[in-house]
């Protein structure tokens, strides 16, 4: 092979675009962390991290939203996954539909979101034509403004995750693998957690960090229903103060990462996913 | 004895009929072959079997027990598809054990099963393997060790060799023909490829628009079809339409050319129009070999297909193909040459529109 053919085989602009699209990406990140180094005067430190961390409120409220951003996941495969499996077996005439109502989040901001629910879930749900309250107003309570942050935060995370599941599910051509497994006798138990949830492993990832990142952001929603979360935490810490907030997103975002490391080194060890190769 | 039976099954899509009517007893350790064109309903009816549609009409049942209503997990039946559809997040000995654990046999028995499948398969050294580490044929050959390891009653095969290389297809049918011999287990292959249903089954279903055209060993296939449609579909054929002239000694007319067919004629009355059919390895040049019909006509093209010679000849005005077995030696005629072919009575079918 001589030169001018090893030129020309060289995906040249294909580089070009990678490296201008990792540049836009990483640029900002790079900006903020070299920001955040630069607290103390004429030095370059860790500074704003030891103050940064060192306040309880953020462990409170980085935790919290931690917590809320497991539930929002584990809430969203348990809807997703069934409806975007049983979609592709049994009713492919639905995917159009379906895809576009999991598009709306982009189109409905969430300040529309969180009244509507402040709207419906703030009065009692009561037996029709009586006064006896069956479940009192949502917005009243923790437990029922965990729900309603949660029910909010998967409606945001949906496009992601419903996208990630449908892309997942075409890349192993799950209709052959079900029928496969139930000519060899399975139940559907079996079929969604041994066949389909393995095989589309990578794919629930993907849905997950997008979720995750979604959720330690997310301001809206949490400032409206009153929730000590990390975005209003964030927000109001940026107000006051210019480097702990820097140092705490970069901090945020290497976390998240590490988190789904984790999860992938945790499920990791059971062999090759269909999409992972 | 009936060991599957498939009576009087139809299905509707809306106002669709993929299969109309169909009827078939399957014996024990038999291998029967769906053999028909895109959407003539074979693999319609291979999935009923399996239990991934539902009949409109009709019952199902392997060994006397109705199993039309069962769901597919329940009927014991094992499938290979045109998709290999191995588990991809399991190794080879993983996919093949899986629906003896789904069966909750004990884990040694297991063991010695998915090792007794592997010796079967020749795939000893593979049980550690993922599919994605496999051939697409021994890919294939895991999906048939998985099928049967659970002993099915019945094994469906769904086009399982269709997106492998010519090579392999042939040792891969070969191989799927001796482990059924073997195990004398009854099987449903679907295939669109004449050359494998002729060479793998104990008989063929023919089948075209949802309908059985023919059932029959491939021998009654391939030599005495009953409809122009098996005829074409199996095998290369000459047609053309005729006349009957005399049903009682069986001769026909086409083109004023007269032909003595063997049979297919007696049923029918003077001037009824037929289409007459003829193999093209069933002609020889007349100077060869005498037969029952000699006819003049005119070499139109001659073509070299590595073993087979193609001559094609204008006998009135058809155009009929005619096969010959190359060798060194044979003196071919040139275009344009007037010469005579013959065929025997038995060459020459009468058939149904």
């Amino acid at each position: 092979m001589n030169i001018t053919t090893r030129i020309r085989k060289f995906p040249f602009w294909s580089w070009v675009w990678f490296l201008l699209g990792l540049l836009y990406f990483v640029m900002p990140l790079l900006a903020t962390f070299e920001f955040s180094l630069g607290m103390e005067r004429d030095v370059i430190g860790f500074k704003a991290y030891q103050t940064a961390f060192a306040d309880p409120e953020f462990l409170e409220t980085f935790g919290y939203s931690v917590f809320l951003a497991t539930m929002t996941i584990i809430v969203s495969i348990i809807l997703i996954v069934p409806t975007a499996y049983w979609i592709r077996l049994r009713l492919p005439e639905a995917r159009r539909t379906v895809e576009f109502i999991t598009l709306l989040p982009f189109v409905i901001p969430a300040i529309i979101l969180v009244f509507g629910l402040i709207r419906v879930y703030s009065s009692p749900l009561n037996i029709p034509f009586t006064e006896v309250t069956l479940i009192k107003p949502l917005t009243n309570f923790n437990f029922g403004t965990n729900v309603l942050i949660v029910g909010g935060y998967m409606v945001l995370g949906l496009p992601y995750m419903y996208r990630s599941v449908d892309t997942g599910m075409r890349t192993v051509d799950v209709r052959t693998l079900t029928e496969a497994a139930q000519s060899l006798g399975a139940s559907w138990y079996v079929i969604i957690t041994r066949v389909i949830l393995p095989n589309i492993r990578t794919a629930l990832l993907s849905g997950a960090l997008l979720t995750f990142a979604i959720v330690l952001g997310e301001v809206v929603l949490a400032s409206f229903l009153g929730i000590p979360a990390f975005g209003p935490y964030l927000f109001l810490l940026g107000q006051h103060r210019a480097y702990e907030p820097a140092a705490l997103t970069f901090a945020t975002f290497l976390i998240t990462w590490a988190a789904m490391g984790i999860i992938q080194l945790i499920t990791g060890g059971q062999g090759q996913a269909a999409g992972a190769h | 004895m009936t060991h599957l039976a498939l009576k009087n099954i139809s299905k509707h899509f809306g106002e669709f009929t993929a299969v109309n009517d169909f009827n078939l007893e399957v014996k024990k350790g038999e291998f029967v072959s769906f053999l028909g064109p895109s959407g003539c309903g074979k693999t319609t009816t291979l999935r009923m079997i399996a239990g991934f549609e539902t009949p409109t009409n009709g019952k199902i049942t392997i060994e006397g027990q109705d199993i039309t209503d069962k769901a597919p997990s329940q009927r014991n039946v094992g499938m290979v598809f045109q998709a290999y559809a191995l588990f991809p997040n399991m190794t080879v000995a993983q996919n093949i054990g899986f629906g003896l654990r789904i069966r909750k046999e004990p884990e040694d028995s297991i063991k010695k099963r998915v090792a007794d499948m592997l010796a079967l398969i020749h795939l000893e050294q593979k049980g550690d393997s993922y599919p994605y580490q496999l051939s697409g044929g021994q890919q294939q050959r895991v999906a048939l060790a998985r099928a049967l390891a659970i002993r099915p009653e019945v094994l469906l095969l769904d086009e399982p060799l269709s997106a492998l290389d010519a090579k392999i297809r042939v040792s891969l049918r070969a191989e799927i023909r001796a482990i059924q011999r073997e195990l004398g287990i009854t099987a449903i292959y679907v295939t669109h490829d004449q050359e494998e249903a002729l060479s793998i089954s104990d008989r063929i279903v023919v089948m075209s628009e949802g309908e059985m055209d023919q059932v029959g060993t491939p021998f009654e296939i391939y030599n005495f079809p009953k409809t122009v449609f098996v005829a074409n579909f199996v095998g290369s054929l000459n047609t053309a339409d005729a006349e009957v002239l005399d049903p009682e000694n069986g001769l026909v007319a086409m083109d004023g050319v007269q032909f003595e067919a063997g049979e297919g004629t007696s049923y029918r009355k003077k001037g009824d129009k037929v289409k007459i059919a003829i193999r093209p390895e069933r002609f020889n040049f007349a100077s060869e070999q005498k037969k029952a019909n000699v006819v003049d006509c005119t070499i139109a093209n001659i073509t070299f297909l590595g073993s087979v010679v193609r001559i094609q000849v204008i006998i009135g005005k058809t155009k009929f193909n005619m096969d010959t077995f190359n060798n060194p030696f044979l003196e071919l005629p040139r275009i344009g040459d007037k010469d005579q072919v013959s065929c025997s009575r038995e060459a020459v079918l009468v058939l149904n529109d």
